[in-house]
């Protein structure tokens, strides 16, 4: 679990609106029959309109009237990336392209792609995802939103564009970069909402003080982050340097887009799953097969009414766990634990799976190092070695090798403790290490 | 009595230690005399110059990990058996020296955890411990 945060004193998240009651706070047995309603349609939907999805279940001998109760969709296939890159562009389509409103897709940076359509039925579903995880954060039709994401291809742009006009918000469409100018629209135009990744809501940050820009008394409240995970230190960071309310949220193009889950302010490291447009399952990475309720596993999603692109069964390489039980902010859907790591960023070292997210939190539980480290893993001398580099501040160092090799000793215990493997620590120089924004490269591999 | 001494962590890397001397250079910081020793990964690199306080700033604006310690500075005399005297007579006064290297031949800069014991016991030798302003006024001319 990341570092709690407080919320902040000037929102009480019980007195937020909620956009859809009637299903953010249904019973859970409410919310499973729409559940099942919606899963067995959109099963008979997407076998008779998609043919591969057609002869992989004709494959397995499994037909849409086996699709009984929810527990059912496990005998339904997986679906991966590799099956949406084959049939590139338009393979996984259940409408003809008239029926498509919009066009988006994924960034490509390996191989193909991903291309998805929506109708104009999904991008209602979409928008009101959008609007919930809003109103999750307390933007209202009075707010003025600012969009520092690029538009484009990415989903994240439009995506949340729609979702804000959905609520009756004003939409200020500046776009990604010209830090100087977003900072000038802020305070002209009175905005109250910024939208951005948060790597970015840090540089405008950072670009307005050193501009002498006032963030405390600036007319900005609330930012709504995403394009990449977001470290709860980075989030406690920018929340205080400019006095506004964070939250963030997940999706991915291949199911839809941002707005599968989002933040409310009772659990800062969890998010509502949009249970009547996902059905969520949680799965050892492994073999496929369930893991018990709340434990952690790899999260598999049904979109349930998705016209253009019906996919089953997404594999999202994301880890995480789900609960189910009510939240203080009066919710009944089902809440994910922020994602912090891929089932592909897995190390596993000398038979212990470890997580470079683990390496992350516990470096910036310690004062004395800068929030940056680089792993490198290496089998050199027969056994697996990591070797993690941390940065020192300049307060850590002392004129005494005895010192600094003590230092790096206290680090080498806490990892230990908490990744049950012992790491090489690497003391490195204020600034040694390379900055990187957003998908950063934390780890260098190589075993051989 | 003592002298400063500004240490610097430096990565042992090539170029790490380079980057250092070229901002003293580009600042008009001379150095008297200086340590580099390596435990492999990093080195605590150890200066006397002839601008303590401006070569910290410098060292701060760059980002660098960089502190002062007091250290001795003993002056020998340039003949035989000189440095075996001092480390004698800090051995018998009990007292342990963490590190030495020597500034100018005649001039070595001495850490031990206990200055003024070991000060006494120097000068009660007859060996001549020096100070930041001696320093500055034996150096001139004598740079490294």
């Amino acid at each position: 679990m990341g570092t709690p945060m407080p919320t902040p004193d000037k929102i009480d998240f019980t007195k937020l609106p909620i956009y859809k009651p009637e299903v953010e706070c249904a019973s859970r047995e409410r919310i499973r029959a729409i559940q099942l309603a919606r899963l067995i349609q959109q099963v008979e939907y997407t076998y008779a309109r998609v043919p591969w999805y057609r002869s992989q279940m004709d494959e397995m001998g499994v037909s849409p009237a086996d699709i009984k109760t929810l527990e059912d969709v496990r005998l339904l296939p997986f679906t991966d990336k590799a099956a949406l890159r084959e049939t590139f562009p338009f393979g996984m389509f259940a409408t003809p392209l008239d029926e498509i409103v919009e066009l988006h897709s994924s960034s490509g940076t390996t191989g193909k792609p991903i291309v998805v359509g929506y109708t104009k039925e999904d991008m209602d579903v979409w928008s009101e995802c959008i609007a919930r995880l809003a109103q999750m954060a307390g933007v209202t039709a009075a707010d003025r939103v600012q969009m520092a994401f690029g538009y484009g291809m990415f989903t994240g742009g439009f995506g949340l564009h729609y979702g804000v006009q959905r609520i009756g918000g004003t939409m200020i469409p500046a776009g990604a970069g010209n830090t100087e100018r977003h900072i000038q629209m802020i305070e002209d135009y009175g905005t109250t909402v910024l939208i951005a990744t948060p790597s970015y809501a840090m540089h405008i940050c950072e670009v307005g003080e050193s501009m002498g820009f006032d963030w405390a008394s600036s007319t900005l409240q609330v930012g709504l982050f995403g394009g990449e995970p977001c470290p709860p230190g980075l989030k406690t960071e920018i929340e205080s340097r400019m006095h506004i309310t964070c939250t963030d949220n997940y999706g991915l193009t291949e199911v839809m887009g941002p707005g599968v889950s989002g933040e409310c302010l009772a659990h800062r490291d969890q998010q509502h799953i949009a249970e009547d447009h996902f059905l969520w399952e949680v799965v050892d990475p492994e073999t496929g097969e369930p893991v018990a309720e709340g434990e952690m596993g790899e999260l598999v999603l049904t979109p349930l009414d998705k016209k253009g692109i019906p996919v089953l069964r997404y594999r999202t390489h994301d880890l995480t766990r789900v609960v189910t039980d009510k939240c203080e902010c009066g919710r009944t859907l089902a809440r994910m634990q922020k994602v912090r790591s891929r089932c592909d960023d897995m190390l596993i070292i000398r038979g212990t799976n470890v997580f470079p997210s683990q390496v992350e939190d516990v470096i910036s539980e310690i004062d004395l190092l800068a929030p940056h480290y680089h792993i490198v893993v290496d089998n050199e001398t027969g056994l697996d070695r990591m070797t993690v580099e941390v940065e020192i501040k300049p307060e850590a160092f002392s004129d005494s090798y005895e010192e600094m090799k003590g230092f790096a000793g206290e680090v080498r215990d806490k990892l230990r403790s908490v990744l049950l493997v012992t790491p090489v620590v690497k003391l490195v120089e204020p600034g040694g290490l390379t900055r990187t924004m957003g998908k950063a490269k934390h780890v260098d591999d190589l075993r051989k | 009595m003592s002298i400063t001494q500004i240490s610097v962590f430096v990565e042992s890397k090539p170029g790490h230690m380079g980057r250092v001397l070229g901002a003293f250079a580009e600042n008009d910081i001379n150095v008297h005399g200086f340590s580099a020793s390596d435990t492999g990964e990093y080195g605590i690199v150890r200066f006397v110059v002839d601008d303590t306080q401006r070569a910290l700033e410098v060292l701060k604006t760059m980002g660098a990990a960089a502190r002062t310690a007091d250290v001795l500075c003993l002056k020998l005399d340039d003949s035989v058996g000189q440095l075996q005297k001092a480390m004698e007579t800090l051995a018998a006064a009990q007292l342990n020296v963490a590190y030495c290297y020597s500034l100018a031949s005649t001039y070595i800069a001495i850490s031990v955890r206990d200055i003024p014991s070991a000060e006494a016991a120097l000068q009660s030798a007859g060996m001549a411990v020096v100070s930041d302003e001696d320093l500055a006024e034996f150096m001139v001319g004598e740079t490294m």
